[in-house]
């Protein structure tokens, strides 16, 4: 499409052509609109009072959202979900960044090595759940060794790892399945880029700090942002890890709102709709807060 | 687009689906049983015709879900009846299956449950709510290996589950008492406690080496009713919790379970991780088994009249564990149903197999297989089918039955449980401030 | 801050990076082996560094099949779960990739008005919480008859894949260009000709990778699985998650969590030598 064909009226053929352009995007849309969109507007209806099949019907109400934002716990709750999402996105960023670099270097087994490292990728969350369980329980692994040399003589005096609120258990299946993902997103970008430019730089006398803060990072900050956007989101959202490995009450919003799901009483199903709604909402303003500052940061990138 | 069409079949084969379902026939068929016009044969017949049985029963047991597969199915099999083992994760997942489907207009014939393994306040949603499928219980042939005599005080447990009144509409399936293990080779017999003060004792010695099952898990539910009980300031036991929510004033319920939740409250540092200040509450029987396993807690209390024989026999209880009384005389004793939903797609197939399920050679079976207590009463049966029942034990572990009989208590109403539990969870777990009687007001408007 | 170059730009590891590379490799892959040992034990308590009574020496003795004997006994379900599993992602990738190569051809070629937008869109599955996605379905789901079905499944695992496979798509048509497409027109082949002779054996590594990754999204899945499977539909992921959910680890728990990990591994294998490096990062780099 040239500028000019779009101020002239335009004629049947390509008219006929925009028609077939966009009747390739029907279905992908209609798949999202549908069941996505639909599902994003059935949950904000609920958390505003519409659900006739309980016999409740107060909708537009914002009585479910008051009575879930005016409780102490609600805060509680969030401020662990967005603790575990933000401390375990950070680290994996990190670990993911620093192996990714590692990963572009040669070295003997660098093949065989590229298969390990991408395991927790192709397995579910379960499965590092499990793992969790199995080494940092308090009867777990790691308790034993302690036993073993003596540390501890009683499995309640190793430390609280799994089962405790602001643990380690949870960051540590989200660091393992995430590590792999970031490393990935990076280690593609440094290939691409080649290392024409470091070199460069290093050649104009760069240090190895500057060249990564001045060079590399400004290369592959795009995909540290798309991929920690994901598995910020995913942390935010995710239900079996702080589900099994948390501390109970106060639970990570994702479970409050499977247990009032999980209510005898029917109507709190609306109050945990609106705690699905206020995760949204929560993790759409933090992620178009972020994208928003990345692009002001690039901008000002490109400008310099 | 071809989602779009293929969505729109779909939609238009859940509408279909109604005038596929023989919904007259099945209709016929419940109401004509139940009223004794039909006899047990009409049921086998139209059994048969149903071809299918879909029961849905808590999952987490494996030794359960392989009789399920192995003894079960192919004993419905020849009945004619491809059985259908659903395991779910918790029983209300079904309960809540069964009403969001009778919700949208399901009826009898149309729905997807057949049969629940249930008992307590998920039978009591389903009457509740009006989805109970009838009578049939008592019209059932194996029927007769169970006690209906209401001036007999030994039929109560038939005739009510949790305290709430079945009128048939369940088919007891399994007796329970729950009771604690210890494992002997930690704890010396001196130590054990046997009352409620005496654990206090003891975990004042040993701290964080108790804990006990998060309500609203019914097995965490009932160690709260127990400590209730053995707290009643009127020193009344069970007695007072038999009423149902209509007949016992906010007030008066409050007065009562006061001074067992303060017990439980004063024992939160007490348990495990629970000098931290967040007490760590397993969330269901396996992940107790575990901590007991580990030598994480001395004491493990739940329903499972023979889990220790079977815990010895799986590896899931740590050698020298034996069974104990604790608390006692409140030691609750109950029994547990299957039940059929209004909506049950094969409302005779499911008749089919709660009647074998009650069976003595299925009652036995179970016994050895799974070490589920058996469900019908051994008074009923004749004498050779008294000692199979007898034989098939796998047998109590460090106390004897007269111990769990003389220590036994009723269960609580199940209106109460819905109270209680939710009492516990506000002044126990969220640390709610308020008064208990104003915590147990709120749970009354809940609850009705 | 004159540094000696030739470190900084050496092509070997450095010290800390070859540590590092270990730790990693150790924090991965480290603890399957207590999780292999943990599936052979019959009990296996605190303090012990190895089970106290193998699952061998118990075998005879059980009524009931144990550990290994039961994970692969029909009584597990686990071939059940293992076959759901892999029919809803393989239809899932192939509803997919009928969805989402149109959309990917005009998106990689095309340029008009309200295409970030529309690209924004694209993504906004991978987010929004899966947890809102799924309770919100479920209500949906169960007012059309579509909980607990396989279809209902399928049709959820769609939301999050799109976003995957369209991005992969997309760059490999932008990798592709137009002009080959116009040359087999200019020599007068017809487009379903240009389709399936031209514009489909070029594609067909990109589609590789792009099905494999979609594949392996779907095969991940629990909780649109777990919400919307209502028990009836179990896969691998739900099944484990059935065995774990209180947070202890028995032997046929240890077995089942090995079997769950065995198709990743075997898709590892597979997505090593059709997906490089690069192509992940056309999917979620720029």
């Amino acid at each position: 499409m040239t500028p000019a064909t779009k101020t002239h009226p335009l004629t049947r053929r390509e008219r006929r052509a925009r028609i077939l352009l966009f009747a390739q995007f029907v279905p992908i849309f209609a798949v999202l609109v549908i069941l996505f969109g639909g599902a994003l507007v059935m949950a904000v209806l609920q958390s505003l009072g519409f659900a006739p099949w309980f016999g409740v019907n107060t909708f537009p109400t914002l009585d479910y959202f008051a009575a879930l934002w005016g409780s102490a716990t609600f805060w509680t709750s969030l401020g662990l979900t967005l603790y575990y999402a933000t401390v375990s996105t950070f680290l994996a960023l990190v670990l993911g960044t620093l192996l990714a670099l590692a990963l572009v270097k040669t070295f003997r087994g660098k093949t065989f090595y590229k298969y390990l490292y991408k395991l927790p990728l192709m397995i579910p969350y379960t499965v590092g759940i499990a793992l969790a369980v199995i080494m940092l329980g308090n009867g777990g692994m790691l308790s034993r060794l302690a036993a073993f040399f003596g540390v501890i003589d009683d499995p309640g005096q190793f430390l609280q790892i799994l089962k405790t609120h602001y643990g380690w258990g949870i960051i540590a299946v989200y660091i393992w399945k995430q590590t792999p993902f970031i490393t990935l997103a990076v280690y593609a970008v440094l290939l691409g880029i080649g290392r024409e430019t470091e070199e460069a730089a290093a050649i104009l006398g760069a240090g190895r700090r500057t060249i990564f803060f001045r060079v590399t990072l400004p290369q592959i900050l795009p995909g540290i942002v798309s991929s920690t956007l994901i598995c910020f989101a995913f942390n935010i959202g995710a239900f079996e890890a702080p589900f099994i490995l948390g501390g109970g009450f106060p639970d990570t919003l994702p479970v409050v709102a499977w247990r009032y799901f999980n209510d005898s009483d029917y109507t709190l199903q609306l109050r945990g709709m609106a705690t699905v709604v206020s995760i949204g909402i929560v993790s759409g303003v933090i992620l178009f807060a972020y994208l928003a500052v990345y692009r002001t940061f690039e901008r000002r990138m490109g400008r310099n | 687009m071809k989602l779009g069409i293929s969505l729109f079949g779909v939609l238009a084969m859940c509408t279909a689906q109604a005038a596929w379902a023989d919904v007259p026939a099945s209709a016929a068929l419940r109401d004509g049983f139940i009223a004794g016009k039909l006899d047990w044969s009409a049921v086998e017949a139209r059994a048969k015709e149903e071809g299918k049985v879909n029961l849905y029963y808590w999952g987490g047991d494996d030794t359960l879900n392989v009789w399920m597969d192995s003894v079960v199915a192919p004993a419905m099999a020849a009945q004619g009846i491809k059985l259908n083992p659903v395991r779910v994760t918790a029983t209300k997942d079904a309960v809540d299956l069964v009403l969001a489907e009778k919700n949208s207009g399901k009826g009898v014939g149309e729905g997807s449950v057949d049969l629940i393994w249930v008992n307590g306040d998920n039978f009591a949603t389903l009457k509740q709510q009006g989805a109970l499928y009838g009578g049939f219980a008592q019209r059932l042939p194996n029927a007769k290996n169970l006690e209906w005599d209401p001036s007999d005080q030994r039929a109560l447990l038939n005739l009510r589950d949790f305290g709430v009144e079945t009128n048939g509409t369940e088919m007891p399936w399994s007796g329970e008492e729950y009771n604690c293990s210890v494992n002997s080779k930690r704890v010396a017999d001196a130590d054990i406690p046997h009352d409620f003060d005496a654990l206090k004792a003891y975990l004042e010695k040993h701290p964080g080496k108790f804990t006990y099952v998060k309500p609203p898990h019914y097995i965490g539910n009932t160690f709260v009713e127990e400590a209730i009980y053995a707290h009643n300031p009127d020193g009344t036991g069970a007695a007072p919790f038999q009423q149902s929510l209509s007949e016992i004033k906010p007030e008066e319920l409050a007065r009562l379970i006061a001074p067992g939740l303060e017990y439980l409250k004063s024992l939160e540092p007490l348990l495990l991780n629970g000098a931290s200040g967040s007490p760590n509450y397993p969330e269901d029987n396996k992940a107790i088994d575990g901590l007991f396993l580990n030598g994480e807690i001395d004491f493990n209390c739940k329903f499972g009249l023979y889990g220790v024989a079977k815990g010895l026999s799986t590896g899931t209880y740590p050698e020298g564990a034996k069974q104990f009384v604790f608390p006692k005389n409140t030691m609750i004793k109950n029994k547990n149903y299957l039940v059929i939903p209004s909506n049950a797609p094969d409302g005779a197939a499911a008749m089919v197999l709660a009647n074998w399920m009650s069976s003595v050679e299925s009652q036995a079976s179970k016994l050895k297989e799974v070490g589920m207590p058996s469900g019908i009463d051994s008074w009923k049966l004749n004498k050779t089918d008294a000692d199979l029942i007898a034989s098939s034990s796998p047998g109590l572990v460090g106390v004897t039955q007269d111990e769990m009989d003389a220590n036994a208590a009723p269960d609580t109403n199940a209106t109460l449980v819905n109270v209680i539990k939710a009492t516990w969870l506000e002044y126990i777990e969220r640390h709610n401030p308020a008064p208990i009687a104003q915590i147990v007001a709120e749970a009354y408007k809940t609850a009705k | 801050m004159a540094r000696r170059e030739d470190i900084a730009l050496t092509s070997r590891l450095s010290p800390f990076q070859r540590i590092y590379l270990l730790l990693i490799a150790g924090f991965i892959v480290g603890p399957f082996l207590p999780l292999i040992i943990q599936s052979l034990a019959f009990r296996w308590a605190w303090p012990d560094l190895m089970p106290g009574t193998w699952w061998m020496q118990q075998r005879g003795k059980s009524a009931i099949p144990l550990a290994w004997d039961y994970v692969l006994s029909p009584y597990s379900h686990i071939w059940e779960a293992a076959i759901n599993t892999v029919a809803i992602g393989t239809t899932v990738t192939a509803i997919c990739l009928v969805i989402c190569l149109p959309a990917a051809r005009v998106l990689a070629r095309e340029r008009f008005r309200g295409k970030g937008a529309f690209e924004f869109f694209l993504s906004l599955p991978l987010i929004v919480p899966e947890a809102a996605i799924g309770m919100a379905l479920l209500m949906i789901f169960i007012r059309l008859g579509l909980a607990g079905s396989f279809f209902g499944i399928v049709i959820a695992h769609l939301i999050p894949t799109i976003p995957y496979m369209v991005r992969m798509l997309t760059a490999v048509y932008q990798g592709l260009g137009k002009d080959f497409e116009e040359q087999a027109m200019i020599l007068g082949a017809r487009p379903m000709q240009i389709l399936f002779r031209v514009t489909l054996p070029m594609l067909l590594p990109g589609v590789v990778a792009g099905a494999l990754f979609t594949f392996l999204v779907s095969t991940n899945i629990f909780l649109l699985t777990f919400f919307l499977g209502q028990g009836k539909i179990i896969t691998l992921p739900t099944l484990l998650f059935a065995k774990i959910s209180g947070g202890t680890l028995d032997a046929s728990a240890a077995g089942i969590t090995l079997v769950v990990t065995l198709p990743g591994i075997v898709l590892l294998l597979i997505t090593e030598r059709f997906i490089k490096e690069e192509a992940f990062g056309k999917g979620f780099g720029n």
